[in-house]
């Protein structure tokens, strides 16, 4: 793939999400549904690889740059993740007096909130390809409630669910 | 009150240890970047942390980037938010990279596949809990709470069941939530 028009593509994806995991929908939609550049296995294992280490969440586009086209796809991911982040500069100086404004508020909050909607239905398809048993449904279950519930690192329930899964394997459950 | 203003190096060096040893996303990180800017050294006033927050929080992408950007800026100009961004980010995206290609290549290993198998559900149950992170701050109140229900549960409907696309998604709640006050 070009690698101007995968920045392009990841780019879209990280200018039209207000956090992380958001532009998972977009990133979805293009990659997986419309141009079969990733299937939904390898686009779980990229949201894995960005949240198991530290740094920003938005880092799992490294990881589907890097499916798509490489290390300069990763590059190329890396830099459509740091780029809206310098739009902020505008901003603080012109618009910042603005920013408690309660219609802005309500427009931001409208995106959050349709954000939500759409990567609960984009997580639909990614869910169906994890669960593949009551082993891998009480993970994601108690992944849920744990993060939901409690102020538990997600790094952390990686590696506990990594360990569930080897010691099934293991002892064969 | 004159505030102290650090090397380029040394602001490097902040931001470089904060957002690569910080697990958990942009929240700890801000956090503990508050601490350490505000707090300790004293670079930027609790006022300038509470702007740069507001307005990461409407910019597009990783608000955690475009917060590092901002508090740079306010300490260094344009050159400390460069640096502050590429510090943040670089270390970690490179260690992605490592654990996608592991990933990847011990994809024939049984044994690596069902750890793998395990952390991919773990994704599955994070994914719902960062909707219901992003949904449960905007209830309260019947009028709050169904404003935010049409918005959530318009944008999934519209994705799940009739296949729209996410910018018009977006394009009408924003259309929607400039007209629709709260």
């Amino acid at each position: 793939m070009n690698i101007l028009l995968l920045y392009l593509l990841l780019l879209k994806a990280t200018c039209t999400s207000f956090s992380g995991l958001a532009s998972l929908p977009m990133v979805r939609a293009d990659f997986v549904v419309e141009r079969h550049l990733l299937t939904d296995r390898q686009l779980n294992t990229a949201v894995v690889a960005g949240r198991t280490g530290p740094g920003p969440n938005g880092l799992y586009l490294v990881s589907v740059g890097y499916f798509v086209g490489g290390l300069p796809g990763a590059a190329v991911g890396l830099l459509a993740v740091m780029t809206p982040a310098f739009f902020i500069l505008p901003m603080m100086y012109w618009i910042g007096a603005r920013a408690n404004s309660p219609r802005i508020r309500g427009a931001i909050r409208a995106v959050v909130l349709a954000s939500a909607g759409l990567l609960l239905s984009s997580s639909l398809p990614l869910a169906r390809d994890a669960i593949t048993g009551g082993l891998s449904l009480a993970i994601v279950i108690v992944t849920f409630l744990a993060l939901c519930f409690t102020s538990v690192d997600s790094a952390w329930m990686m590696l506990g669910a990594a360990a569930v899964g080897l010691a099934a394997k293991l002892l064969r459950i | 009150m004159i505030r102290p203003r650090p090397a380029l190096a040394r602001l490097t060096q902040v931001f470089l240890v904060i957002g690569n040893t910080t697990f958990g996303g942009g929240n700890p990180t801000m956090a503990a970047l508050q601490r350490e800017l505000v707090d300790r050294r004293g670079w930027i006033t609790q006022e300038d942390y509470a702007l740069a927050y507001a307005l990461a929080n409407i910019t597009p992408g990783t608000n955690v980037l475009a917060f590092c950007a901002a508090v740079a800026d306010l300490i260094l100009g344009v050159r400390g938010a460069i640096a502050a961004v590429l510090a943040v980010t670089v270390p970690s995206a490179v260690l992605a990279v490592l654990l996608t290609y592991g990933y990847e290549s011990w994809r024939t290993n049984s044994i690596v596949m069902a750890a793998i198998g395990g952390t991919v559900a773990a994704v599955a149950g994070m994914m719902w809990s960062s909707v219901w992170r992003l949904v449960v701050p905007n209830l309260g109140g019947l009028w709050k709470t169904a404003r935010a229900m049409v918005f959530f549960g318009g944008a999934f409907l519209a994705a799940w069941r009739f296949g729209v696309t996410p910018i018009p998604v977006i394009a009408v709640a924003v259309l929607a939530g400039l007209l629709w006050k709260e």
